[in-house]
């Protein structure tokens, strides 16, 4: 990429939900921050008429896999694999192997993130030592190394007590809490939502109760505590349904959706393609539209991928053995498009703002919109550009994606971290 | 040459029928008579069967077994066709063990329908004697098998196939050659 | 004799059929039956094909009744068993399959326990792939067997009623046979006690009893269907004898069916269970009937879908 150390985005329409601005407007970059493009006199215009320049998109829930399962992905093709999807920062879940649950470990994210790292990379540190749910891992000396948030993420804290007694120790720290709602029992080993198509398929099903049971005890901690608790990939409509109660209450809960969620059913399990396979399930017709009300009345807060990769190898197998998970960098915007923008869910702004404003005020950061002043962090795209997913051509080293082949309408043609051009199609 | 091109009329079609069946007729009923019975093979050898088996009993009173056969089962060409056609009833309703079996076809050919009839017949039981009957013989031979009793001999261009028609089933009596794609020597349809 | 032609190479499940499609293998069944009345029981038609049976889950019956329908046909035929294969040695089953597949075998017939293993093999390998059994979830010839044996003695598949009485839950015959009975036509009922026989079932349009007086009055055939002990451990039921009681075909529930209700059952029968000794081996019961159609079906199956497997 060309380092342009100082340029204009010129004619394109701002959709910055940081300051509620959404007009054409002229933006200024110089030295890696955003700069009133009226002070630039010999700077190089770039053209992005058509097009929508927005804050930097974040991701809350990235699995980068290294240490430990770099056959799938590493920091430095996963971060690529950001860039390419539009994002400009990314919340690094900590269920590597091992477990980024001391401060060594978040030092070594954020080497690497640093070396090799081509957007940015938040290091989320965990809940428990070893995400085993039993011992309340270094928090203090993780906030130290530099996390902004903890997390159990794959699994669910199913002690109630130790997980109130995080909450209280997290909010001394400051840290917003990122919640994978599941309750093991109830989940059992199932291997898809439980309902229709578990029972005419004669698969196991896991009861999205065991999401909305955990739902409504971070809720209630949230509203005990008074500390932020943010919901991790909401699959059902039971789920929206209270969490949209307690933010009417002003409890503060946040919660999430992902791309794949919006997008897709359980019946798509009849294909036996282990690319439908993660936790949680995809669940019935009802659930995503439930989700997609969330997301237009301000329930849902936040998109969030949950990229999850794995080898071909590892998910080549029997339905029932193959591991959960499927990546969504590189296709979150196109389908998020589709499902939310394109039908007339969404206005732009309030679109962009699932992937900006939303991840932003969940973590604490008041320095990511397009004002001058802030770090250069902004997303560009075209919401016309057709697209047909091409798995191969994903700079992820992962293909787990259900979306392969399909074409959509609409994707992030220039990403641009700290000033400089991490991804350009433009 | 058009696709469909008949070389044979209703008349043409009669006379060959009785052709065969004088010459069953003449070995088994004359000066000896002797038991017999008639399989016709699916499709047309069955129709055929019927009208053989009427002739001879028009003119000799004497009604011979009709059994039908159907040899997909004993094709030597599975996986090889383009498509498998539905398999017809099988019906062998008397001890094939030393009988005098005359199996009947429309059409000789390649010699490999008759071939899998064979085999086919000779699963059932040890017949004591098997002659062939078949309305049109054209020659093609791929393997040494000839008719015993031939209604009409037919040259005809390797391209080309030959089809019979009877009343009872397609509603006229004729014989027609068709535009046959396929190369010689490789998996033909019913020949 | 219509033009229709099969044109599948491999047999995944009952709800990938169309009618058209299941009645070309009954009627092709019903010639193959015949073979195995005749004195020489074989037919050359797979001859020089090899076909491999790869019971990854363990079975004796089903497993011979394929067997024995290879060998009708003159086929090769190799037997690997899960404890015996190298899955134990953590080869995956794609690998499996395909070093199968390098031996030049024709067609495979699988029986596994994870419901869509076939489906992850037919896209995967030109060998034929034959689905004996795939978790809870399908069991194609089973469901061909016995529609097969109902509409030889009822003459007739359409507008009948049957009843399907057990654990619908666990239980793949109970899918393959609804789905194969409605679309041939019949009104299909699926009863059991409410743990097993959850309401989301009425989505395959068939009709959901908690009560079997209610299933099975007025049928034309029941068939029931083997309960095993570890759903009792696992909470399903409190017990083999209430669920006997309440479930079970004996010489009180039989008062609700005809004089001519056909009863089935695919085995092993857990007699005094699910079905009493008298009935089992009464007038009434075709379950011999339905071993001996296994075989023909097993044979046309293969026999069909041998042919369209292109090398």
């Amino acid at each position: 990429m060309n380092v342009k150390k100082e340029f204009i985005l010129s004619g394109g329409k701002v959709a910055d939900p940081f300051s509620g601005v959404e007009a054409k407007r002229d933006i200024g970059v110089k030295n890696g921050k955003i700069v009133d493009p009226k002070s630039l006199k010999k700077a190089e215009k770039i053209d992005v008429s058509g097009k929508i320049v927005a804050p930097g998109f974040i991701d809350l829930h990235v699995h980068l896999r290294q240490p430990g399962n770099s056959a799938a992905e590493t920091i430095e093709t996963g971060t690529k694999a950001a860039a390419a999807g539009g994002f400009t920062a990314v919340v690094a879940m900590p269920n590597t192997s091992p477990a980024a649950d001391t401060a060594a470990a978040i030092e070594y994210l954020n080497y690497h993130a640093g070396r090799s790292g081509v957007v940015k990379v938040f290091p989320c540190g965990c809940m428990t030592k070893d995400i085993a749910g039993t011992e309340m891992a270094p928090i203090g000396s993780l906030k130290n190394a530099g996390v902004v948030a903890l997390s159990d993420d794959g699994k669910g804290i199913q002690n109630h007590e130790l997980m109130k007694h995080i909450v209280e120790y997290a909010k001394a720290l400051n840290l917003p809490i990122l919640d994978h709602c599941e309750d093991e029992n109830l989940k059992g080993d199932g291997v898809m939502h439980e309902g229709v198509w578990s029972t005419l398929l004669g698969m196991k099903g896991m009861s999205p109760a065991s999401e909305e049971l955990m739902v409504a005890r971070n809720i209630i901690f949230a509203r005990m505590v008074d500390w932020k608790i943010h919901l991790q990939h909401l699959s059902s409509k039971e789920s929206v349904e209270q969490v949209r109660a307690a933010r009417k209450r002003g409890i503060p809960v946040t919660a999430e959706a992902t791309p794949h969620h919006i997008a897709l059913t359980d019946e798509c399990i009849k294909k036996f393609d282990t690319n439908y396979k993660m936790n949680p399930p995809l669940r019935s017709e009802e659930d995503r539209k439930a989700l997609i009300a969330g997301l237009a009345d301000g329930t849902i807060t936040v998109i969030a991928t949950d990229h999850a990769p794995h080898t071909p190898t590892a998910k080549l197998v029997e339905f029932d053995y193959a591991p959960f998970g499927i990546i969504g960098l590189e296709t979150a915007i196109p389908v998020c498009l589709k499902e939310l923008y394109h039908s007339g869910v969404l206005s732009i702004s309030d679109f962009v703002a699932k992937f900006t404003s939303g991840p932003a005020a969940v973590l604490g950061l008041d320095d990511r919109g397009l004002k001058p002043g802030n770090a250069a962090n902004i997303t560009i795209i075209d919401t016309e550009r057709k697209v047909k997913i091409d798995a191969n051509k994903f700079y992820s080293k992962s293909r787990n994606t259900p979306f392969n082949g399909m074409t959509f309408k609409g994707k992030a043609v220039a990403t641009i971290v700290d000033g400089k051009f991490v991804f350009n199609e433009l | 040459m058009p696709a469909k091109k008949e070389v044979c009329d209703a008349d043409g079609v009669k006379a060959a029928v009785e052709k065969v069946a004088d010459g069953i007729i003449s070995e088994f009923l004359d000066a000896f008579p002797e038991d017999f019975v008639v399989i016709g093979i699916h499709q047309q050898g069955v129709p055929l069967a019927r009208r053989l088996i009427d002739f001879i009993k028009n003119k000799t009173g004497y009604v011979p077994e009709l059994g039908m056969l159907d040899i997909s089962m004993y094709r030597d060409d599975i996986g090889v066709r383009q498509d498998l056609p539905q398999i017809s009833e099988t019906l062998i309703p008397f001890d094939m063990n030393d009988k005098i079996v005359i199996l009947v076809d429309d059409v000789l050919s390649s010699g490999r329908t008759i071939r899998a009839a064979l085999d086919a017949v000779t699963d059932y039981g040890r017949p004591g004697l098997i002659r062939l009957a078949v309305l049109v013989n054209r020659g093609s031979h791929e393997f040494p098998i000839g008719a015993d009793y031939t209604g009409m001999t037919l040259a005809v261009p390797a391209e080309r196939k030959v089809v019979v028609e009877f009343e009872e089933t397609e509603g006229h009596d004729r014989v027609c050659t068709i535009d046959w794609k396929k190369k010689r020597r490789s998996a033909k349809e019913d020949d | 004799m219509g033009k229709f032609t099969w044109t599948k190479k491999d047999l995944l499940s009952i709800y990938d059929l169309n009618a058209e499609e299941i009645c070309c293998i009954l009627d092709t069944a019903e010639e193959f039956k015949k073979v195995s009345q005749r004195n020489v029981k074989k037919v050359p038609a797979l001859r020089g094909k090899t076909v491999v049976n790869f019971f990854v889950e363990p079975s004796t019956r089903t497993r011979m009744s394929f067997e024995l329908a290879e060998q009708r046909l003159s086929a090769d035929i190799i037997n690997i068993s899960a404890s015996l294969s190298s899955l134990q040695k953590g080869e995956t089953l794609l690998d499996t399959a395909r070093n199968i597949e390098a031996l030049q075998a024709d067609l495979i017939v699988m029986r596994h326990s994870a419901a869509g293993a076939h489906v992850l093999l037919a896209d995967k390998i030109k060998c034929g792939v034959l689905n004996a059994g795939d978790g809870a979830h399908s069991h194609p010839t089973q469901a061909l067997l016995d529609t097969f044996t109902i509409r030889e003695k009822k003459g007739k598949i359409k507008g009948l009623k049957v009843a399907i009485v057990g654990d619908i839950l666990h239980s793949r015959v109970a899918r393959s046979d609804a789905w194969a009975l409605l679309k041939l036509g019949a009104e299909v009922r699926l009863a059991g006690p409410s743990t097993l026989v959850p309401r989301e079932f009425e989505k395959m349009g068939v009709k959901v009893c908690h009560n079997l007086k209610e299933a099975i009055k007025g049928v034309d055939v029941v068939n029931l269907l083997r309960i095993q002990h570890e759903r009792q451990k696992a909470g399903f039921f409190p017990s083999t004898g209430e669920y006997s009681k309440f479930f079970g075909l004996n010489e009180e529930t039989c008062k609700y069916l005809k004089p001519d209700t056909m009863i089935m059952h695919p085995g092993p029968i857990n007699r005094g269970i699910e079905l009493d000794s008298s009935l089992a081996d009464g007038s009434r019961s075709v379950i011999l009937e339905q071993v001996t159609n296994g075989l023909a079906v097993r044979m046309a199956v293969l026999f069909l879908v041998a042919g369209c497997v292109k090398k």
